[in-house]
């Protein structure tokens, strides 16, 4: 229902294009403002809700456009409980490590890959750049059951580093397609300068290559660490108390008396904020990388 | 931006020993990992699928079927159902997404004040944890006390039961998806109109052509190679669709929602099928890779050569 | 939860199972009822008694005093009633505990991961009665009664013959009659915490304004749900719909007293005769009559819309007793009436809910025990049922100190009469059956296929499970 009306004013929008300026430009401010409002209205319920209490959330009289509907006494009640009951700051570790250090390897190992698959004929390439791709199509899901006993059997079940290759394994061939965009558009004449110059291969990629490419790193970069962070279904099965990770701890939180929803919310807002402020701080280069894999050239 | 692909060349000269061995060098850490715990596990997955596995047992206890559950899977009602709603979710979600991102991408893409911040704030829902995503769009379809409802209520429409229903269900979880992916579609695609050639648009301007003949005319037919990738990779990402679907309505109403993602998960941890879950999940694989393939045929990002 | 009395003012009732003598002439005959072996009565007896119970209890513990033990529990009322005392037991022993809580649908598969590896995380795991015959069969979790007559680690006042025999059970007993009913072969796996049956539960107030007697059949039950949907205002009766698990579970709270059952004793599924179709369309007439959303309604939001005031009738667990009482979660303190689960065809109400067991692969399987032991004892069944969770003890249930809390412990006295172990089949199989075959089907029921064809439509698969399953060999 909410894309609905949405629907209607786009199609309004686009086909006034061809009128006069004024009515076009209002038309197409008011389409951004109503696109923007409805992007943003879960997430300011998610926000807001995460400041009530249980009795705030459930108002069964409340409509719409009443005033308690938008209006109420914010608490940081579910914050506190978070925070302070249970195992939260551990699992908040966790997820900060197995994002961080994840990221970190898929970038380094990628980027190298992605160089290599842009500038040189060699044999297997083929393979290789097909592997990657296929690889990027498989559904997480099916990697969940042997993933679990074969973990088990490396000895790298509940660990973090199990986590972090396997989540270094599945970003992989993403981070390649988005850097092998950014990697097509450096121009070459600059490495056959060093190369000239006596540059090794590596000199030059990191010398020359590597600097030009900065912002799809960036982008490349916060899309991995959002997998990493956000993965559910495979760190259910490949953590245990220990090296749990923040959406597993979330999920755990919808209890068999109901959702307790003020606290996940809350939790919502927290584990939001990280990739939220990355894309904040980095959006031209996020959407630069994104598109970079297809709209090269 | 416009010189052509390094790739699309002749390999660099050989001059030195160590040369033919470099992009190997570059290339293994990042295929070692890929293979080793990605590949193998994939082939793992097809390995299972010809064993009777029971979750809770060792391995060695585990009975070799054969192909059994390959014909099973052929036959099962269940299988087959899901199947369909997972064919019938992507096929929704990814042309509502297409079509709607094209036409906010069409109807944005001149300069306008705003649009830098609109497009930062269109991109946020897409970096949400997929497990936050379903908690959220499930409270709002809540029937009691979700916002949709308050809204239904206050519009005289009065409480619908989104969740509980067969096909507003489906269309919940639809919902869900688009609020997600449109914004990734918009915003390759803007990007897309943005790299169109000028002197082409200015050309079809001064043709006399109506903005409207110049959309059909000129911007889709150039715009066809972003629109092909960005279907793919739309197309993919629809069938990993899990925890959305299973924290809005665990595959219901009955198996309204019940993607194949969904019936794996359930038939390996509930029905403690591993074997079957994963013959379940060759039977995905072999639908997402085929279309992939099919797909990554009429543009190849990674192609050596360019298309046009 | 603020007007309740001083722990010291609730004391367990003293029964004559206290006398040492008496118990062991008890323990005597229930072990035979429950069917365990005479080698387990003959070791069950030979169990010292020590006068000084403290004394031998600080001996008892001393050995793992420091060891930390991990528990498997769900985010369940009950268990947040028991989680409060776990320090309790820190205390008194030097054992640590640590609780690893998790959604209860989740719980399993976890426990199912951990228990299946060499060395796994938990040293005890809550389990849901019905998963006692695949955790079983798995050779998942240890037997019981070695630890019970274990002269070093047993508590000779623990007194099992206390504990319901439905619960006892229900929850415990692997391998007799049926593979889960007591009968020849049957051994112990679990002890019950968080067992429990069903009830019925009304607004008082509601039922006085339109002058309405709580219903003891379900032809009266039925009756009055239109009425009280048109007059009263409100969803006349709430129940759990959500496809899988709790679809099932509601469908099998009406099939029981209807007197249906899911398959014959040779395996052929009933489920879907006469009573089976009457189940449904009972709850069809519920959905149409309660509060909007019944077919989603997992069992939190079942007991939420009766705690949140948007249905007048409730019949599912007693896990509604602490809730109810406890003003965070109720809008409808002090408006609820209990009353027995009506009856139809005979009275029958749930048994289930949760137990507690040792997973094989623990390696502090004592500690376990001295906790479970501990946990199941009558004074802390009585400080659960205190703090709002469910009692599975006969002396708790008797408790007039708690009477007094909560009222309806009369009723429940009552209802454990009528609490059916053969509630449902608890075969390794049922989760397989339950969750994707008739928790699909009754869902389906629920939101427009007609009752009969719903039903029908699952047999086929049952049976195709079953076969596979080797029960028709």
């Amino acid at each position: 229902m909410i894309t609905a009306p949405a629907g209607r004013e786009l199609q309004a929008g686009a086909a006034q294009s061809h009128r006069p300026r004024r009515t076009g430009g209002v038309l197409r401010g008011l389409l951004l403002a109503v696109m923007g409002i409805l992007s943003m209205f879960p997430l300011y319920m998610m926000f807001t809700t995460s400041f009530k209490v249980q009795t705030q959330i459930f108002m069964p009289g409340a409509t719409f456009f009443s005033r308690e509907f938008w209006l109420f006494t914010p608490t940081l009640e579910n914050y506190r409980s978070v925070l302070v009951d249970g195992n939260f700051v551990r699992y908040l570790t966790n997820s900060l490590i197995v994002g961080v250090v994840s990221t970190i390897l898929t970038l380094l190992l990628s980027v190298l890959a992605a160089y290599a698959l842009a500038r040189f004929q060699f044999m297997g390439r083929g393979v290789i750049s097909w592997t990657s791709l296929l690889l990027r199509t498989v559904p997480l899901v099916v990697l969940v059951v042997p993933v679990f006993g074969i973990w088990q059997s490396w000895g790298i079940s509940d660990t973090l580093p199990g986590l972090i290759l396997l989540y270094t394994a599945v970003n992989i061939p993403f981070a390649i397609w988005v850097l092998y965009g950014f990697i097509a558009q450096v121009p070459p004449e600059l490495e056959e300068a060093a190369a000239v110059d006596g540059a090794s291969p590596f000199r030059t990629f990191f010398a020359v290559v590597l600097p030009l490419i900065r912002p799809g790193l960036a982008a490349a970069g916060i899309f991995v660490f959002r997998v990493a962070w956000n993965e559910f279904i495979l760190a259910l099965v490949l953590t245990n108390r220990f090296s749990r990770t923040m959406p597993v701890e979330i999920a755990a939180n919808i209890t068999d008396v109901g959702v307790e929803w003020g606290r996940v919310m809350a939790m919502g807002v927290l584990i939001a904020i990280p990739p939220l402020l990355f894309t904040l701080l980095a959006a031209r280069q996020l959407i630069a990388g994104l598109t970079a894999g297809a709209v090269k050239g | 931006m416009k010189q052509p692909l390094i790739s699309a060349r002749s390999p660099r000269s050989v001059k030195q020993p160590l040369t033919r061995l470099t992009p190997w060098l570059f290339v293994l850490p990042a295929t070692l990992i890929m293979v080793v715990a990605c590949l193998y596990p994939v082939l793992q997955a097809l390995r299972l699928s010809f064993y009777n596995w029971s979750i809770g047992t060792p391995w060695t206890e585990a009975v070799f079927t054969g192909a059994q559950y390959f014909g099973r899977l052929a036959q099962d009602p269940a299988v087959r159902s899901s199947l369909l709603t997972t064919l019938l979710f992507a096929a929704t979600v990814v042309i509502a997404e297409m079509i709607l991102g094209l036409v906010l991408a069409l109807a944005l893409e001149k300069p306008m004040r705003g649009l830098t911040l609109f497009r930062t704030v269109f991109i946020l829902p897409m970096m949400i944890a997929p497990i936050v995503v379903g908690l959220t769009w499930r409270f709002l379809f809540d029937t009691n006390f979700g916002a949709i409802n308050a809204l239904m209520t206050s519009v005289g429409v009065g409480k619908i039961t989104w969740l509980a229903d067969p096909n507003l269900a489906f269309f919940a979880v639809v919902v869900a998806d688009i609020w997600q992916w449109t914004p990734f579609v918009f915003i390759m695609l803007a990007a897309g109109l943005q790299n169109l050639d000028g002197a082409v648009m200015e050309a079809a301007a001064i043709d006399g052509a109506t903005p409207w003949q110049a959309i059909w005319t000129v911007k889709l037919p150039m715009l066809m190679p972003i629109i092909v990738v960005t279907l793919l990779l739309r197309l993919i990402d629809a069938f990993r669709v899990l925890e959305v679907v299973y924290i809005m309505t665990g595959g219901g109403p009955g198996n309204s929602t019940e993607i194949l993602s969904m019936h794996i998960y359930k038939t390996a941890f509930s029905g403690g099928q591993l074997g079957y879950a994963s013959a379940i999940s060759v039977l995905l694989l072999a639908v997402v890779m085929g279309l992939s393939v099919v797909v990554l045929r009429l543009s190849n990002p990674l192609s050596a050569g360019k298309k046009a | 939860m603020t007007d309740l009395p001083p722990s010291g003012d609730l004391k367990a009732a003293p029964t004559a199972t206290d006398n040492p003598t008496a118990m062991t002439e008890t323990r005597r005959e229930v072990l035979r009822k429950l069917g365990l072996t005479t080698a387990a009565i003959a070791a069950s007896t030979t169990l010292p008694h020590f006068s000084i119970a403290g004394a031998q209890a600080s001996s008892r513990y001393a050995k793992y005093k420091g060891s930390t033990i991990v528990l498997s529990i769900p985010a369940h009322p009950h268990f947040d009633a028991a989680i409060k005392m776990f320090a309790q037991f820190t205390r008194e022993t030097g054992i640590r505990v640590e609780a690893d809580r998790i959604e209860t649908g989740r719980m399993k598969d976890k426990q199912l991961l951990e228990m299946s590896k060499g060395r796994g995380d938990y040293d005890v795991v809550t389990f849901i009665a019905t998963w006692k015959g695949e955790y079983v069969k798995k050779k998942l979790i240890e037997e019981m009664q070695p630890f019970l007559s274990n002269a070093a680690l047993a508590d000779p006042n623990y007194d099992i013959s206390d504990v319901v025999p439905g619960y006892l059970q229900n929850i415990g007993l692997v391998g007799g009659k049926k593979g889960y009913l007591p009968g020849p072969g049957a051994k112990l796996y679990g002890l019950p915490s968080g067992a429990e049956t069903s009830i019925m539960a009304y607004r008082k107030d509601i039922f006085a304004s339109l002058k309405l007697k709580p219903p003891t059949t379900y032809t009266e039950l039925e009756a009055m749900l239109p009425i009280i949907q048109d007059k009263g205002k409100i969803g006349a009766m709430t129940s759990r719909g959500k496809s899988g698990h709790d679809a099932m579970h509601g469908f099998l709270l009406h099939l029981n007293p209807m007197g249906g059952e899911v398959f014959d004793d040779n395996w052929k599924p009933v489920f879907q005769e006469a009573p089976g179709i009457k189940a449904l369309q009972f709850m069809q007439k519920v959905v149409a009559t309660g509060p909007k959303g019944i077919p989603s309604f997992a069992f939190g939001e079942m007991s939420n819309s009766f705690l949140q005031g948007e249905a007048a009738i409730y019949i599912d667990s007693i896990a509604i007793f602490g809730p109810a009482a406890d003003e965070s979660k109720s809008r409808i303190k002090g408006k609820v009436g209990y009353a027995l689960h009506p009856k139809a065809a005979r009275y029958s109400s749930q048994t289930g809910g949760f137990g507690l067991a040792i997973p094989a692969n623990s390696a502090n399987k004592e500690a376990a025990f001295l906790f479970i032991q501990w946990l199941t004892s009558k004074q802390q069944d009585l400080s659960i049922a205190r703090l709002g969770g469910n009692a599975m003890r006969t002396s708790t249930i008797n408790n007039g100190a708690l009477r007094a809390l909560y009222p309806q412990y009369a009723i429940l006295k009552e209802q454990i009469k009528y609490a059916n172990p053969d509630w449902r089949p608890i075969i390794p199989e049922w989760d397989a059956l339950n969750i994707q075959i008739f928790g699909i089907a009754v869902n389906e029921g629920l939101t427009g296929k007609n009752a009969q064809a719903a039903l029908q439509g699952a047999v086929g698969p049952v049976t195709d499970l079953m076969k596979r399953a080797g029960y028709y060999s």
